[in-house]
């Protein structure tokens, strides 16, 4: 074999490469953050690569570049989309120059959290193309498509993977890289092209947005993206299977008896197949639409069935018997097959395999993410709960709000407390519509730094406009971390490769926030001092609560302390993990036979929280002589 | 040329990915086709984690059917119960016998399921259970062996596995990928390889904690 293995991520980020891409953005979000990571370990002469503050500014700068005249490409989760959308429409409508490409991750099943939308439904709304790879192999050839299409015909257009191909592994011929072209960038002053300055300009900037799709229908067909093969005779069952779903069509069909299917493999559908729909339609009694998530393509064919008098049914989820829930992988085509009255031959397996499918008799214990051992974050969930409690209350009183990244694990055990997450920046505004509400309590909102970085100002903003009573937890670790320790402005200038370093403190500093605390969340009195302060008072308080995530410090061998147990004081009273729950601490057998709590030293930071709990003084801790920050 | 489909599942921090791009870089190098996935929650430890892996079909997807795994693979006595549903009748289910508590259960408001129950449920699915005692891992200087190399030894001894892919093939991609630790992963991977192969085709066999000599 030729081939590399390699994840669909990274068979985008390659394809790119060999497609000439000159400047590539992303923000980090699963299951989309593998292409640009993969980019930043490349060395990239003449391109540029970068997680970007957000999705919407990653977008922008990718458009600017392709407006210039150069390939450019821009990644995000499903949930980046809607972020970026507000310029995305925008850009769409004014078509570029060089070729642009979103590439866009959804998330059918759910593996990551957040709404499981289906981006189909952007791509229709601003009329732009986008192509459904089915394996990471197809993501790198459909990629380098993708970028001729926006070039042949000016539209900005998507790539879309889901989990299953994005995370996936499999064989690609990658092969190497072809440099960005060497032009002059082009500066074009049109402002009937490049602004909305007007009815006119915005309606016939509309006509050619749908032009442009039109023109991408048809140069979609001619490079055969969506294969048609009719059975030899008239009749039967046509398929239409769109996107991820073509990669496990075949292995369902091995396991049915069939005569008389043909096929239509949908891979764009926007724009969708309609020549080869309608003659699908035509040689066919009867259509079964696969794909996942919404029922976009079966829509369609149900659009050009009416069209062309198609009397047969189209089976698909509009009236059963499949789902937009989830993905789908071959018991659900086996479901569609079977609506479709094909037969399973006689004494398969199925039934067999389906009684374990059902599920076994007993549960597994449960397993609630926490955060790690050492991470900041405790401390301040931790300093949170003793300031509500402090302030005479308990944290089923007091509305805290959650945010989206590695903080929201403050909803779980043991500290509970966290009430909701929505979307990057969401906790500050929604704690505002909270206190506006007239409720009693004092109002919390917590957030990460990326997250405030990537849309918090503009809520925090808005709290100190308005003066809204209320407190603000900044927890800055440095990093954006559920998605696997990237970048972002707030990160050390040693991390920024070129870039330099916002200084995070000075930001909130400068909007001017009625009160501000800067603290050490390990510190849980002074943090604890801090929250407690802010219920008690008027207008905005900022609680910046500031250290490196646990896991980026012990890479470098950065510790914050020594904490070790004597099992001979301990009682097992065992308050130290029922209160930081910290995964470093277990229940073992001592020396002397008795079991007692210990220190997996192979995860403890020596953050020390847990010592300041044990009733006993069996846990003791010792700061670090040189912390470096 | 065979297939095999295999479910790996344990707790995030066990190396199960790992083992899903050994056995990747092992069939490419066998000119096998392969695809895997995995699936883990965030970037924290000691959540759930499952691998997929696909031997011997070219151009499909990850996603393997529930009813229709080859082999299953658990590194975790109590998360083996989530690959147990995607057992084909006959199939093969890997057990490293290892309890990673979470705390809810260390502090006594969980339950965790009994040992004799999550083997008669092994028993009772699967076709061929091997359970592996986390004390048999060979110990070079005083140290066991890396859990994971050991379980690939055991996963790659199983009939399904090493028809599809030769064990010799996994164990040189071991090799290559930490030259400094050569001795123990090897010793670790044939253990394993041995008690893989040496358990009978049918029915339950426990690779217990060997008695002192
Ligand atoms: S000091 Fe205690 S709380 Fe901190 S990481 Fe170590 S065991 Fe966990
Ligand atoms: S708090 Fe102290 S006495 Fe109680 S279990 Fe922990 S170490 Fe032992």
């Amino acid at each position: 074999m030729t081939g590399r293995i390699m994840t669909g991520n990274e068979a985008v980020a390659r394809g790119a490469l060999r497609a000439g891409v000159k400047v590539a953005t992303g923000y980090p979000g699963t299951p989309s953050t593998g292409c640009i990571a993969h980019l930043l370990t490349l060395d990239l002469p003449k391109r540029h690569v970068e997680w970007s503050t957000n999705e919407k500014v990653a977008f922008e700068i990718a458009s600017g570049a392709a407006w210039a005249g150069h390939r450019a490409l821009c990644t995000m989760k499903m949930s980046g989309v809607n972020v970026a959308y507000d310029a995305l429409i925008s850009i769409a409508y004014s078509g570029t120059n060089g070729g642009l490409v979103i590439y866009v991750a959804d998330d059918p099943g759910v593996s990551a959290g957040m709404p499981e939308q289906d981006s189909r439904g952007f791509a229709l709304m601003s009329y732009l193309p986008m192509l459904e790879p089915a394996t990471p192999a197809e993501a790198y050839e459909l990629v380098q498509r993708a970028f001729d299409v926006s070039e042949v015909t000016g539209a900005p257009v998507f790539l879309r993977t889901t989990t299953a191909i994005a995370l996936g592994h499999a064989e690609v011929d990658a092969e190497s890289p072809r440099a960005p072209a060497e032009i002059e960038p082009i500066l074009e002053k049109d402002i009937t092209r490049y602004t909305k300055a007007g009815s006119k300009i915005c309606k016939d900037q509309h006509q050619a947005s749908i032009d442009r799709l039109v023109r991408s229908g048809e140069y979609v067909q001619s490079m055969g993206l969506n294969r048609l093969t009719l059975a030899s005779s008239e009749g039967g069952t046509g398929i239409v299977c769109v996107g991820a779903v073509n990669a496990y069509l075949p292995e369902a069909l091995e396991r049915v008896s069939m005569d008389a299917i043909s096929l239509l493999e949908v891979r764009t559908t926007v724009p969708f197949p309609w020549d080869e729909t309608q003659r699908l339609l035509e040689h066919c009694e009867q259509i079964l639409v696969l794909e996942e998530l919404e029922a976009h393509a079966e829509r369609a064919v149900s659009v050009a069935a009416q069209q062309s008098g198609f009397s047969g049914a189209i089976i698909g989820k509009m009236n059963g018997p499949l789902s937009p829930i989830g993905e789908v992988g071959v018991t659900e085509i086996l479901a569609g097959l079977n609506a479709a009255g094909l037969v399973l031959p006689q004494g398969s397996s199925e039934s067999v395999s389906q009684s374990n499918a059902e599920g076994v008799a007993i549960l597994p214990a449960k397993r609630p993410i926490t955060v790690c051992a050492g991470c900041p974050h405790r401390g301040t969930y931790l300093a949170v709960d003793a300031a509500i409690q402090r302030a005479g209350f308990t944290k089923d009183d007091v509305m805290v709000t959650g945010d989206i990244g590695c903080t929201i694990l403050g909803m779980n055990p043991p500290f509970d407390l966290l009430w909701n997450e929505v979307s990057m920046g969401s906790s500050i505004s929604l704690a505002q519509g909270y206190v506006h509400a007239g409720v009693r309590t004092p109002v919390i909102a917590t957030m990460g730094d990326s997250t405030f970085f990537h849309g918090g100002i503009p809520g925090l903003v808005n709290a100190i406009q308005h003066q809204v009573p209320m407190t603000l937890v900044v927890m800055d670790n440095g990093w954006t971390c559920m998605t696997g320790m990237q970048v972002n402005p707030g990160t050390h200038d040693g991390f920024q490769g070129g870039g330099r370093r916002v200084d995070l403190e000075a930001v909130i500093r400068g909007l001017g926030p009625d009160h501000m605390h800067v603290v050490d969340p390990f510190d849980l009195e002074a943090t604890t001092d801090a929250v407690h302060l802010g219920l008690q008072s008027d207008g905005v308080t900022v609680v910046l609560a500031q250290r490196e995530c646990a896991i980026q410090s012990s890479r470098r061998k950065v510790r914050v302390g020594t904490t070790t147990i004597d099992a001979e004081a301990c009682i097992l009273c065992k308050r130290c993990l029922n209160v930081t729950g910290c995964p470093a601490l277990q229940i073992r057998e001592s020396e002397s036979g008795s079991p007692s709590m210990h220190i997996d030293f192979s995860q403890c930071t020596g953050c020390g929280l847990c010592a300041s709990f044990c009733p006993t003084g069996a846990i003791t801790h010792t700061v670090a002589s040189k912390e470096s920050s | 040329m065979k297939t095999c489909d295999m479910v790996l599942v344990g707790v995030g921090g066990q190396g199960i990915v790992t083992l899903g791009d050994l056995l990747a870089r092992a069939a490419c190098a066998a000119d096998v086709p392969i695809a895997f996935v995995p699936t883990k929650g965030m970037a924290q430890r000691g959540g759930f984690v499952k691998v997929e892996v696909r031997l011997g079909r070219a151009g499909g997807g990850a996603r393997i059917q529930e009813g229709r795994a080859d082999v299953i693979v658990g590194m975790e006595r109590s998360e083996v119960l989530k690959g147990v549903r995607f057992l084909r009748p006959g199939a093969h289910a890997v057990l490293y016998d290892h309890v990673w508590e979470p705390t809810g259960v260390m502090l006594g408001v969980d339950a965790y399921p009994a040992r004799d129950r999550v083997l008669a449920e092994l028993s009772d699915r699967a076709g061929r259970v091997v359970v592996l005692d986390p004390e048999r891992r060979p110990r070079l200087g005083g140290q066991p062996a890396a859990a994971n190399i050991f379980t690939l030894g055991a996963l790659s001894g199983c009939a399904p596995v090493r028809e599809a892919l030769d064990p010799r093939m996994i164990e040189s991609v071991v090799v290559q990928r930490w030259p400094k630790a050569t001795e123990t992963n090897l010793a670790a991977f044939h253990a394993g390889l041995q008690m893989g192969r040496e358990a009978p085709d049918h029915g339950f066999s426990q690779f217990a904690r060997k008695a002192p000599s």
